[in-house]
């Protein structure tokens, strides 16, 4: 196709219609602020993956509840990203930014930029290298801690357990391999016989775990995964080899399949991480902070196992 | 365009004698390192992990044989998986419904990929790019976010075992040897290394030009449209987020197996052997229980070494 002026025209013309009826169908036209009402950025990491997107939801809900104006950007996974939607905030002027960083090292500069503005952050689900004003998360530990802690009681502290790790050197991953390694310690009967990363995926758990039945058949017991994808991946290659009943499966987060999983008796146990609660706590630390009233540096929603027993109370949030 | 008017299936052989022997040595020290490598059970396993990269890379091989590129395999094999798990519900349609969802997808992204490189004029590079990023949307955007589960087990059926056989190896199988007589019989095949290998004189020779790429795109879709209907079956849901780098993978197979990036030149069967290699090195370091830092580190290191040592021999 030559470019001809009137290509140029019509090539022009459809990229200003495409640009319009994005702008429409994405975001909600800016309004002029009500006098008294809070104007709160929120930057998500993630809200194509499963357990950010359910925390971006809780966050626009309580946001709603409370009558704060919410200015929501999800950064993509992408730590520059992040870093210039946090230079927008502060252009935009907001009260109070919420970040939930995509990486510890890689966001800091968001913290550092918003903190240089004098504008107070909420860090929510995990942690920057840079402290944040607030800090509303669960201790990735604990995860780990109580998912191992259910595989010692399960094995009476004899057995050999498999980890899969989330990808390499994320603060979730860190941490829940450092809880899950606490626990090991304490007992010396049960020792880690492999561990390997499935990048968080399903279909990557899946092979690895298909894999293992290779070298290790027969040998494991039990197979902490760092997330509930990859817990799915482990399960189903255990089933399909027909020897889920002899290995103890656990994952975190308790995302719905998991969840459905657990109440159908494939699934052992998950350890929930309670979206809602961060939201709320970030939400609401957020109002505290912008009509300068105190407020707690740290606010720290726990964990709870998730097993057979228990399922019917998360299956209802 | 020595090369483009017939593929030379018996020159091609012996190029890959490289790959093959890459293949061998590295099977060979598994077999020796490990107890479980050399088994009916691994090497079945092996085979299932395989076919989905292997389907990708024959696809993507008919688009790379053109002198193009396709970047979008990753997000269509996401969006098919989607579109296929959306229609795939327990009693709800019959079993081929998903399954022809899924491909038409992935065959309509292709199409469309295919068009705006004849009919638009934009380079390969940037029009699938643009797939990927608007395929991966689509699928958010079908799949409110979250995977598609609660698929029929009809259809989650099909990444199990025919007798031995894992099912998706006979997908793939079926894929690779009718793509590689299709190459080497029909006048379209041979077509398609004719615009690859040098497009004026194709044309001049009167090839249509823009058939043979449509053709190319859409075939690739098509493929990518099947992978996706694999893996869905093969995790049981349809994920938004499946498929992240795929045509890396597939792309590296396909440069591993001989294909020039530059078209025009290659073959299904190199690229069936670069799909093997990546697999084996994939299960290997797995069954080894090598650290995930260095998987990475060696996975690279082979797979360049390998093109090396196969480009070095076909020079001599």
């Amino acid at each position: 196709m030559r470019l001809t002026p009137r290509t140029t025209a019509g090539t022009f013309g459809l990229a200003c219609a495409l640009l319009a009826t994005g702008l429409s169908v994405g975001c909600k036209k800016a309004e002029t602020r009500k006098p008294g009402e809070w104007l709160v950025g929120y930057s998500s990491r993630d809200q194509s993956a499963e357990y950010t997107a359910r925390l971006g939801d809780a966050v626009q809900a309580r946001a709603k509840e409370r009558g704060v104006k919410l200015v929501f950007v999800d950064a993509q996974a992408d730590a520059q990203k992040q870093i210039s939607q946090t230079e927008n905030f502060i252009s935009q002027k907001v009260d109070v930014i919420i970040l939930n960083p995509c990486e510890v090292e890689a966001s800091s500069p968001a913290i550092d930029r918003a903190r240089a503005a004098k504008i107070p952050v909420v860090n929510v689900n995990s942690l920057t290298k840079a402290a944040p004003d607030c800090y509303v998360g669960s201790d990735d530990e604990q995860a780990g801690i109580l998912a191992m802690e259910a595989i010692a009681k399960q094995l009476n502290g004899q057995g050999n357990v498999l980890m899969i790790h989330g990808i390499m050197g994320q603060s979730a991953q860190i941490h829940r391999d450092a809880g899950a390694r606490k626990v090991l310690a304490k007992y010396p009967g049960l020792k880690l016989l492999d561990h390997q990363t499935a990048s968080w995926d399903r279909a990557k758990a899946l092979a690895l775990t298909e894999n293992w039945l290779q070298a290790h058949k027969g040998k494991f017991q039990a197979i902490f995964a760092h997330n509930d994808e990859m817990a799915m991946g482990a399960l189903l290659a255990l089933e399909r080899a027909g020897v889920k009943k002899d290995v103890y499966v656990i994952g975190v987060d308790a995302i719905a399949q998991a969840l459905d999983a657990v109440k159908a008796g494939r699934l052992d146990a998950t350890v929930f991480q309670d979206a809602v609660g961060q939201g709320r706590g970030a939400i609401d630390t957020a109002i505290l902070m912008a009509a300068k009233q105190p407020y707690e540096k740290e606010v720290m929603i726990p964990f709870q196992v998730v097993t057979r027993e228990n399922v019917d109370q998360f299956l209802k949030k | 365009m020595t090369a483009t008017t017939s593929p030379a299936l018996d020159r091609n052989l012996l190029h890959r004698l490289g790959i093959v022997a890459v293949l061998f040595v590295i099977a060979g020290l598994l077999s020796v390192l490990t107890d479980s490598f050399a088994t009916a059970s691994n090497l079945t396993n092996v085979a299932r992990q395989v076919s989905i990269n292997g389907i990708l890379a024959v696809g993507v091989t008919f688009v790379l044989l053109t002198g193009g590129v396709d970047l979008s395999l990753g997000s269509v094999v996401a969006l098919s998986g989607v579109a296929c798990a959306l229609f795939a519900h327990p009693g709800e349609y019959p079993l081929f419904v998903p399954i022809c969802v899924g491909l038409l997808t992935g065959g309509l992204c292709g199409l469309l990929n295919g068009v705006l490189v004849t009919r638009g004029g934009i380079a390969p590079f940037i029009v699938t790019l643009g797939m990927m990023t608007v395929a991966r949307g689509l699928a958010l955007i079908f799949s409110g976010g979250k995977p598609v589960a609660d698929m029929s087990p009809d259809l989650t059926g099909l990444a199990g075992d025919l007798g031995p056989v894992p099912i998706p190896l006979i997908c793939f199988a079926a894929v690779a040897v009718l793509s590689w007589l299709f190459l080497g019989r029909f006048r379209l095949g041979r077509h398609l290394y004719a615009v690859g290998g040098n497009e004026q004189a194709a044309r001049a020779a009167g090839v249509s030009v823009p058939k043979v790429k449509l053709f190319a795109y859409g075939l690739c879709g098509l493929l990518t449209g099947l992978a996706g209907v694999v893996l869905a079956a093969r995790i049981t849901t349809g994920q938004p987020n499946a498929g992240q780098a795929y045509e890396l993978d597939a792309i590296a197979a396909v440069v591993i197996g001989g294909t020039s990036l530059s078209g025009g030149v290659g073959s299904v069967l190199g690229t069936v052997l670069g799909v093997l290699l990546i697999g084996v090195i994939n299960n290997g370091l797995d069954l080894l229980s090598v650290s995930s830092y260095y998987q990475a580190v060696i996975k690279g290191v082979i797979i360049v070494g390998a093109v090396w040592l196969d480009r070095r021999q076909a020079r001599s």
